[in-house]
């Protein structure tokens, strides 16, 4: 009776052990959704505000993740991305796309036809691998902002689970200022 | 700021089934597995399979997963707010109708319709109107099961600040944008996509009724033209449930809109200079051409579709 009490108590314990291993695992991947409020710096303008298409999400390492948003003329955004360094790898790759609803061409005249195309508006591999952006829309316009991973250089070993890692997409926004008096 | 441009055919993404491609609480089944079996429970079976219930698109043989984010309705009455004086309870959906929307697709396009009403009244300090509202939308927040983003204290809040505007757009959005993630969070696609199909074309018909009653002006004109690029967005985020039963007629009934749009004249150029804040500006100027045949034409299709969305279901054949 002992000794099976004992064995219960064992297989308890380890078992208590097991779960306390993968918590801070689950809880990294729990608080992805709120991701972006905890870990992105805001913007030293305080005139900016946060936007509500914000975003966090869990990325897995090589495989691009995109974020589609709304950006409307006469406003200035910043975008920052802030992620998992442990897991993700030092920087992301990040590009700003513009999706664009375009006659198709060569396409039936009489059924105009169209295609979605995307033009590439900005990529950070070209600017010192930046992980923020500020700029200001003259036009409305259907953006994609695109994140990829690397992956930490210390990878050796891990199990596939540990290439995902959490990603926020702080986006802020104010009516475009003017300059001068 | 160089702004390196190319154009990239987007085909290879319109192919991709709608999967899960990854879930933040992948490790949640694996803790009630592990759990199960300390307490002398079989390992039941769990699935980690894809669900067309979030907005996720791409798969294990995709390249890309794609989100999708809504602006909230403030950021467009925040710009139709600066050129078009005040605003009028009149162009609200009548808050008495509420519980007369029985089924669910009734129910989220016409929270959809509600929540932006909430929106507008708060943005432009209709302060009885925002009281009304908000517990008019909470009442479709209760049959929807999103009630926590519309609680009792909130609504205290509320009307403590009544004679603060600012404070009453703050907690309206804050309502807003938590029923947004509560929807994205518990996988509701296809009833957020309803939501954000009935906010849309309520902002729509608010921006045309907003016209009608002070007159055309450029800039509004200008306004309703780009809603084409944020009717394009909902479009594609729709695409994902467009099976559904509930979303389909929506969904076919938004291309009818879109085509209307197709029809205008979209003029692109590069952009000369920096921006008025100095800042780099991102990508083209563009001009969407209203003309105002194609305004008739819009404003007939709005005004049609928000009369059957809106309309009482009790009315109904």
């Amino acid at each position: 009776m002992n000794s099976a009490m004992t064995r219960m108590t064992e297989q308890l314990l380890a078992t208590a052990l097991l779960v306390l291993a993968l918590v801070p695992a689950s809880l990294a991947q729990s608080e992805c959704p709120e991701y972006h409020k905890f870990n992105c710096d805001r913007a030293s303008d305080s005139r900016f505000s946060v936007n509500g298409q914000s975003r966090s999400a869990a990325v897995k390492v090589g495989e691009e993740t995109e974020l589609n948003i709304i950006v409307y003329r006469s406003q200035d955004y910043r975008i920052s991305v802030c992620h998992d360094e442990k897991i993700l790898g030092e920087a992301l790759a990040i590009r700003l796309v513009e999706k664009v609803r375009v006659p198709k061409e060569g396409g039936d005249p009489s059924k105009k036809e169209f295609v979605e195309v995307e033009k590439v508006l900005w990529d950070n591999t070209e600017h010192d691998m930046l992980q923020e952006i500020e700029f200001s829309c003259t036009a409305t316009k259907r953006i994609a902002v695109e994140v990829n991973a690397p992956g930490a250089a210390e990878r050796k070993g891990r199990h596939a689970d540990e290439d995902i890692g959490c990603v926020g997409i702080l986006i802020e926004h104010m009516p475009t200022p003017g300059l001068g008096f | 700021m160089h702004t390196p441009s190319f154009v990239q055919p987007l085909a290879v993404l319109a192919d991709h089934q709608p999967v899960r491609l990854m879930s933040p609480r992948f490790s949640i089944p694996l803790l009630a597995l592990v759990l199960l079996t300390a307490c002398g429970g079989g390992p039941e079976e769990t699935t980690n399979q894809p669900t067309t219930d979030d907005l996720v698109i791409g798969g294990e043989e995709a390249s890309v997963a794609s989100l999708y984010q809504m602006p909230t309705p403030n950021e467009l009455f925040g710009l139709v707010k600066q050129m078009a004086g005040e605003g009028h309870k009149r162009m609200l959906n009548p808050a008495s109708n509420v519980d007369r929307y029985v089924t669910l697709k009734g129910r989220a396009v016409n929270f959809g319709v509600y929540a932006t009403d909430l929106v507008y009244a708060s943005s432009f300090k209709l302060n009885v109107e925002v009281a009304r509202y908000y517990l008019t939308t909470k009442k479709l927040a209760d049959a929807l099961g999103i009630n926590s983003a519309f609680t009792d204290a909130d609504f205290v809040r509320l009307e403590s600040n009544l004679t603060r505007g600012d404070s009453l757009e703050v907690i309206s959005n804050d309502a807003y944008q938590r029923a947004y993630e509560k929807m994205q969070s518990e996988k509701m696609g296809p009833v957020l996509t309803m939501v954000l199909a009935g906010g849309w074309l309520e902002s729509m018909h608010l921006v045309i009724r907003q016209i009608e009653a002070f007159g055309k002006n450029e800039q509004l004109m200008v306004r309703v033209g780009e809603q084409k690029v944020t009717l394009e967005h909902l479009i594609s985020m729709m695409e994902s449930f467009k099976d559904d039963p509930n979303v389909s007629g929506i969904y076919t009934e938004l291309l009818v809109l879109r085509d209307i749009y197709d029809q205008l004249n979209v003029t692109r150029s590069a952009h000369q200079g920096a921006s008025a804040s100095g800042r780099m500006v991102l990508g083209d100027d563009v001009s969407v051409e209203m003309t105002d045949a194609k305004y008739a034409e819009l404003m007939q299709a709005v005004d049609r579709l928000r009369t059957e969305w809106t309309k009482p279901e009790d009315q109904n054949e």
